[in-house]
């Protein structure tokens, strides 16, 4: 009994620091998104330099840890911009570099199931657009697009709630975020109620990634569930 | 209205058409028959420019060119201008029945919505199909699924109407509806160019047979003439054959 309340206790210590891990994950999801849209083009473009270019992009970023990504990122950076720039971005907002480490490495799944949910959809469906007079980028958006959508949704909040669990090392480069904070607690207890501290925020953690899971299946439902109240 | 000289198509170096003319006339109902391969559903992508050709010309809604020649804005010329009803239906998986009409209006040809509703229901009305309207592709069967196609077609009014086997993905006991819609489109003045298997319409509904095979045009003409009296032999063969196994 004792230690559920110390986890609700803790819990509530903790959630305040769910704006970082959301405002995190969040960019990065959008972020890597929009990359991994483009990573997709070229990855089905005619040209082979852009092919090779991003097939070599997305083979070196899925076999990078992502802390090493974050260090990289931390740490490379600031040097890049100061040599090739010559600007000075040692000040910035450390949670920027976690942005861009994790927006870096969902790109590289977001653009294989980009491409594969594109690819699922039969290329009749861009020929009878093209015949109805439509130009190839109107029956991308109003055709293939909203069935590419469904089609990728699963492996899309797969990859969300990846991305999700490797934001909680984003404390690694020193922002304070939930994972930041459980150590706070635990720092100021001695090392004591560790085990209930992590707890529950392990607890956070897999509601969050309930709520990813409970919102796609929603989504896909209310998709079905259009097509089979129209047509009675 | 429709003039194709000299059209040449191949893939790798395998060459599926080697120089086809013909000539389309409005209200023809033209039936492309011939054995699998010998490049008909190719030359209809290629007319339609699905496919580039590799070589030809074209005379079609004020483009006179050179296949090789033609830019976007002809290329958009002729597909606005033509109908296509493919073997395995495409209709727009998202869309319901009537959307599937609607789309074309609405998007490509700026029809407003109300407009294209009304020209919709017309075009699935004439094919039959007024009570499926609100119906997905996913709920229809594949005849059903066809004759949207070709509603879809006719909606956009177009100067011609290619099929490409609009029955060959069809089970057998549902090629009847899309054939019966098919005639009717005939009767009443369409200009359809038709690559079929179905000798009984390129028989009794079109008033031109053309024969390929190899990439050539080996014999065309009236399709009394084509059946009872082929003149080359290796029409005389294919119709023999075909006509053995019905």
């Amino acid at each position: 009994m004792d230690n559920i309340k110390l986890i609700i206790n803790f819990l509530g210590q903790l959630l305040p620091a769910i704006n970082i891990t959301l405002i995190v994950s969040l960019s990065s999801i959008i972020l890597g998104s929009l990359l991994g849209l483009l990573l997709a083009a070229a990855k089905m473009s005619e040209s082979v330099v852009l092919r090779v270019l991003a097939r070599v992009y997305v083979s070196v970023i899925r076999a990078t840890p992502s802390i090493i990504m974050i260090f990289v990122v931390y740490y490379g950076m600031p040097m890049l911009f100061n040599n090739w720039f010559h600007t000075n971005i040692d000040g910035w907002n450390r949670m920027y570099f976690v942005i861009i480490a994790l927006t870096v490495l969902f790109s590289a799944p977001a653009s294989e199931l980009f491409r594969s949910a594109h690819e699922s959809i039969s290329k009749g469906q861009m020929e009878a657009g093209l015949m109805v007079g439509m130009t190839p980028f109107q029956t991308f958006y109003r055709i293939i697009l909203p069935q590419a959508f469904v089609v990728a949704l699963p492996n899309f909040a797969n990859s969300v709630v990846n991305l999700l669990k490797e934001g909680a090392l984003t404390f690694t480069i020193g922002v304070v975020d939930m994972v930041a904070k459980a150590q706070m607690i635990v720092a100021n207890n001695s090392g004591g109620y560790a085990w209930q501290t992590y707890c529950a925020l392990a607890l956070i953690y897999w509601v969050i990634s309930l709520a990813v899971d409970k919102g796609v299946s929603l989504v896909e439902k209310s998709y079905q569930a259009k097509r089979k109240t129209i047509a009675v | 209205m429709l003039t194709i000289e000299g059209l040449k198509k191949g893939y790798e170096g395998n060459e599926i058409l080697k120089g086809i003319s013909i000539d389309v006339n409005k209200g023809d109902v033209i039936s492309i028959i011939g054995p699998s391969g010998s490049g008909k559903t190719t030359l209809l992508r290629t007319i339609t420019t699905l496919e580039a050709a590799d070589g030809g010309h074209i005379t079609f809604a004020g483009v006179d060119k050179d296949f090789e020649k033609l830019n976007g804005k002809d290329i958009n010329t002729i597909r606005r201008n033509v109908g296509f009803v493919f073997q395995n239906y495409n209709l727009f998986n998202n869309k319901t029945a009537l959307q599937n009409i609607t789309e074309g209006l609405i998007v490509a040809r700026k029809v407003k919505k109300s407009e294209a509703e009304k020209i919709a229901l017309d075009a699935l009305e004439r094919v039959g199909l007024s009570d499926r309207k609100n119906h997905y592709p996913s709920q229809l069967s594949g005849g059903q699924q066809q004759r949207v196609g070709i509603a879809r077609a006719i909606a956009l009014n177009p100067e011609v109407i290619f099929f490409d086997e609009p029955t060959s993905a069809l089970d057998p006991e549902l090629v009847g509806e899309v054939l019966k819609v098919m005639q009717d489109l005939a009767n009443s003045g369409t200009t359809m160019v038709v690559v079929t298997h179905q000798m009984s319409f390129a028989r009794d509904v079109s008033n031109r047979v053309i024969f390929m095979a190899d990439g050539h045009i080996v014999e065309q003409g009236d399709p009394k003439k084509i059946f009872e009296n082929p003149s080359e032999e290796r029409t005389k063969k294919f119709l023999t054959d075909i006509l053995a196994n019905v």
